[in-house]
């Protein structure tokens, strides 16, 4: 299935006393597929092979993937329970002893207890991720809502995936970060991508993306910074941090007034045409070039190469996601295709570049504040009801909606939420305006920390749960394209590690909800729970069986029963989710970021990921390979700017804004505007760039502002200075 | 078997570094990268390139050597030292004009890039070209790579191919660049 250009039969090289097991990378959404090399004598994972027959990335794997392998059997894998009786200690890595399952399970179980008689069973609250399983996630969601019955679970994809939600549901009526498989990328004549370092986060894309050129499409690439594919980009749209909606309004404006308009499409399959017309008549190339600081004629010429393309996809990521219009920014990005007709066909149509691994399913299935499986919600008493059905729950035993995942750091404050199970995240890394999250997690009277190392977040714990890596438990995940794939099973779990669906089983049953979850002892028991709680939903996996996953090459969803074979193609009928089946071209004011550079923080700070780095970097900086190549974070400044502030390369600086600072190395560079300095996210306690970032939420995702703020530089020698002062 | 060769399009190459990484991963080299990716010019842009041992017909690396310790293979490839023949007089790692050969001071052994030859023997690609994202290192039939040159076009009167330094290689190298001659679309 979807064998094209790039798809060659080889055979794997298999070692003696070796066992390959094919399975998929454990970090970002792109989910390239490999062959874990396991020794068939001690049962070990050993290292990794190429999986050259998965159809979407042909054997290909970036640096992290190549060494995914070594975090299973890492040194610093958790083995036991760790329990922290001193909680003076907490926000350290000092005081933890290790203790039995039973201990780590009674201990919870009494304290979640005690909480919930004394405040409430509001009291908790669940912060996970999209780093696992469908199966795991699907089961957070009903572990927090039964097993503990709080409404307070949220997840890390409100700092991920949760505008590129937004915008698509507002848009198409339906949330599937693409529209079309990306075995089509290559094969479109324009690729507009707005906020993505593809080449870094996603390379395993750049294959696809590279031979678009080199058959004679185009690639328009808008950027502060001159990535490697806006390097080679026929257009660098290189725009102010936290400007996009404005140069999408530009760019949908002379779609317009040009003519590329498709009269016929945007009046059978959309709404709001016209009142977006008027709206974008102000954006002329002129004014457009105000607000961005990008050059009328690029905008222009960008217009021209889109609207010309007889097909075309829009690409987009957390450049302009993680900002306080970030859902502005999906849905004006995405009004280019609607206008032109460049959707619900092949080869054209648009996509997000999902981040983490499961961004795609972990959103869907239950995890969000006011989601329940399939893409139900939980304000919807028909939806409640179906769910119920499934969970072995009334509808009145069912919580309300919660907060987003910031939302309850500041629950956390005013004492409404006391306690935490944290799993699968690490947000004394990745949440912004660090100083005040990581005080909130110090105060909190009780919290449970499960994951596989000990991480910045962890040190917040009371009780730390070994959990197991991806490649000692199985399950499905649903990658950028919105296909369901299968995890397998590689190893057994190291040392007393347990997989968290089997954690959060046993700690339902102490606390008295075995009849809910005991039946599931097998992540494939949850696995057949979960597709039957999808059914109906929009987001409907019933029918992607994992049989059906590993014959097809994986499933995409909608899937609903046994013959269907899945949708790669979305719209293909011209139909989309809204009632009326119309997609929704929308007219969005524009707004600049919530904080401007003034005279005091006259930079730009934006922040953003190296290819050797995921996420946190709770995994990958204990990889030796990965953080040879990248130790610590730096600052890259533009050398007039360098020279400005009389800093240069490889000095340090203290960078600093209205809510914190830290010291950096310089990193001089021209790829990168004057205005503006990026830091990488990936580091953490002092060295983390969240210190400094603002938490100004989205509207509509409540997603935080973390590429755009004010922020200014100051040379160490003066800050020591002034100390000594 | 069709003979394939490695064969380079350097403009593609992102600087991910997975070549390096995935160097360590074929099972028979000791978990040591071989190769070597440049930033151009780092202060200015992100361009990166890979330097990779082109394995000469000819290679300087083994006429240098004093003990006969660098072996080609009969698909081509310029193996590394022979542990038993090596005497870790450097001679290779000057004598290179691409300067790949490394040094293992504590070993007193020279080492470099065998092209995997337990994969390549086979037909099977290297590890650095099966996981190269971008493309920038593949694994192509000398038609394949015939085909390639055509579609750049190096009649435009502009680009002529570069003379190699030292003679014939078995890995081929792109030049002049792949965009150079390609007809937009539109």
């Amino acid at each position: 299935m979807q064998r094209d250009k790039f798809f060659k039969e080889i055979e794997n090289v298999r070692h003696p006393n070796e066992t390959l097991v094919k399975t998929h990378c454990s970090y970002c959404g792109m989910q390239c597929g490999m062959n874990l090399r396991v020794n068939t004598q001690t049962n070990k994972i050993i290292g990794v092979e190429p999986r050259y027959d998965w159809p979407v990335t042909v054997g290909k794997m970036c640096p992290k993937g190549v060494t995914a392998y070594q975090q299973t059997n890492h040194d610093d894998r958790l083995l036991k329970p760790l329990i922290r009786d001193d909680a003076s200690l907490k926000g350290t890595k000092e005081g933890f002893r290790e203790a039995s399952w039973d201990e780590a399970y009674d201990l919870i179980a009494k304290k979640f207890t005690e909480m919930q008689n004394q405040y409430g069973k509001d009291t908790l609250s669940v912060f996970s991720g999209v780093s696992m399983t469908n199966e795991k996630c699907y089961l957070t969601g009903k572990f927090a809502r039964v097993a503990l019955g709080t409404r307070y679970i949220d997840y890390n994809g409100r700092f991920c995936m949760s505008s590129a939600a937004g915008g698509f549901l507002r848009s198409f009526g339906v949330d599937r970060g693409s529209t079309l498989p990306w075995t089509d990328i290559h094969e479109t004549d324009c690729l507009f991508i707005a906020g993505s370092n593809t080449a870094e986060c996603h390379p395993t894309s750049m294959f696809r993306v590279w031979n678009v050129q080199e058959r004679g499409g185009y690639i328009i690439v808008a950027d502060p910074r001159e990535t490697p594919i806006a390097r080679r980009a026929d257009v660098h749209l290189d725009l102010k941090p936290g400007t996009d909606l404005a140069l999408a309004n530009g760019i949908l404006n002379l779609l317009i007034q040009n003519g590329y308009a498709d009269e016929e499409f945007v009046n059978q399959h959309t709404n709001g045409f016209e009142e977006t017309k008027e709206l974008v008549k102000e954006f002329t190339p002129e004014y457009t070039s105000e607000l961005t600081g990008v050059a009328p004629e690029k905008i222009i010429r960008a217009a021209e190469i889109y609207g010309k393309s007889p097909n075309a996809v829009v690409m987009f990521a957390r450049g302009i996601e993680q900002q306080h219009k970030g859902v502005d920014n999906v849905s004006g990005y995405t009004n280019m295709a609607l206008v032109t007709g460049k959707i619900g066909r092949p080869k054209s149509g648009v996509a997000t570049f999902t981040g983490q691994g499961n961004g795609q399913g972990g959103r869907e299935h239950g995890q969000k504040s006011d989601l329940l499986p399939g893409y139900r919600k939980i304000t919807n008493p028909e939806h409640v009801k179906e769910v119920c059905q499934v969970w072995g729950i009334t509808p009145d035993e069912m919580p309300k909606p919660g907060v987003s995942a910031y939302e309850m750091f500041e629950l956390m404050e005013e004492k409404t939420i006391r306690g935490l199970y944290l799993l699968c995240s690490n947000p004394a890394v990745s949440a912004p305006n660090l100083n005040y999250v990581r005080k909130q997690l110090k105060d909190l009277d009780f919290m449970v920390c499960a994951d596989f190392y000990l991480s910045e977040s962890a040190e917040f714990a009371d009780v730390v749960l070994p959990a197991v890596t991806w490649s000692e438990d199985e399950g499905t995940v649903t990658n950028l394209e919105g296909r369901i794939i299968k995890i397998n099973k590689a190893q057994e779990p190291l040392g007393e590690s347990k997989p968290d669906w089997q954690i959060q089983v046993e700690l339902a049953e102490r606390l008295g909800k075995g009849k809910n979850f005991s039946h599931l002892k097998t992540a494939k028991d949850v696995a057949d729970e979960f597709r039957l709680a999808s059914k109906g939903g929009y987001a409907d996996y019933y029918g992607a069986t994992w049989d059906k996953i590993d014959k097809q090459d994986g499933v995409f969803w909608p899937c609903k029963d046994e013959e269907d074979e899945g949708t790669p193609h979305m719209f293909l009928d011209k139909k989309f989710y809204h009632p009326d089946g119309k997609a929704k071209i929308c007219a969005l004011p524009y707004r600049p970021p919530a904080e401007e550079p003034d005279e005091k923080f006259p930079l730009r700070l934006t922040t953003g990921r190296v290819v050797y780095h995921y996420l946190s970097g709770n995994q990958t900086r204990r990889i030796q390979f990965l953080h040879d190549m990248c130790p610590e974070p730096f600052v890259e400044v533009h050398p007039e700017t360098a020279l400005k502030y009389k800093i240069s390369h490889e000095e340090e600086v203290r960078l600093f804004t209205r809510r914190g600072e830290a010291i950096y190395k310089v990193k001089i560079t021209e790829a990168i505007r004057k205005d503006t300095v990026f830091v990488p996210y990936h580091f953490g306690h002092e060295q983390s760039i969240n210190l400094l970032t603002i938490a100004a939420l989205d509207p509509i995702s409540r997603m935080p502002e973390f590429k755009a703020c004010a922020a200014q530089i100051e040379k160490v020698e003066n800050v020591e200075m002034k100390k000594v002062q | 078997m069709t003979k394939k060769r490695l064969y380079l399009e350097l403009e593609n190459c992102i600087g991910c570094r997975s070549c390096l990484a995935a160097c360590t991963q074929c099972g028979g080299h000791e978990e040591r990268n071989r190769n070597y990716v440049y930033d151009v010019n780092p202060l200015v842009n992100r361009q990166t390139m890979p330097l990779m041992c082109l394995h000469c017909v000819n290679p300087a690396c083994a006429r240098s050597c004093p003990a006969q310790a660098i072996q080609i293979h009969e698909t081509g490839a310029v193996l590394s030292a022979l542990v038993e023949k090596c005497i870790g007089c450097q001679n290779c790692t000057i004598a290179c004009p691409y300067g790949i050969p490394k040094f293992d001071t504590e070993q007193n052994l020279m080492y470099k890039c065998d092209l995997c030859i337990d994969r390549t023997k086979d037909g099977i690609p290297p590890m650095c070209a099966s996981v190269c994202p971008s493309n920038t290192l593949q694994w192509l039939t000398d038609e394949e790579i015939e085909n390639k040159k055509q579609q750049f076009n190096l009649d435009n009167g502009k680009w002529v191919t570069s003379m190699a330094l030292e003679g014939e290689t078995n890995v081929k190298v792109n030049l002049p660049g792949i965009l150079q001659g390609v007809t937009k679309l539109f």
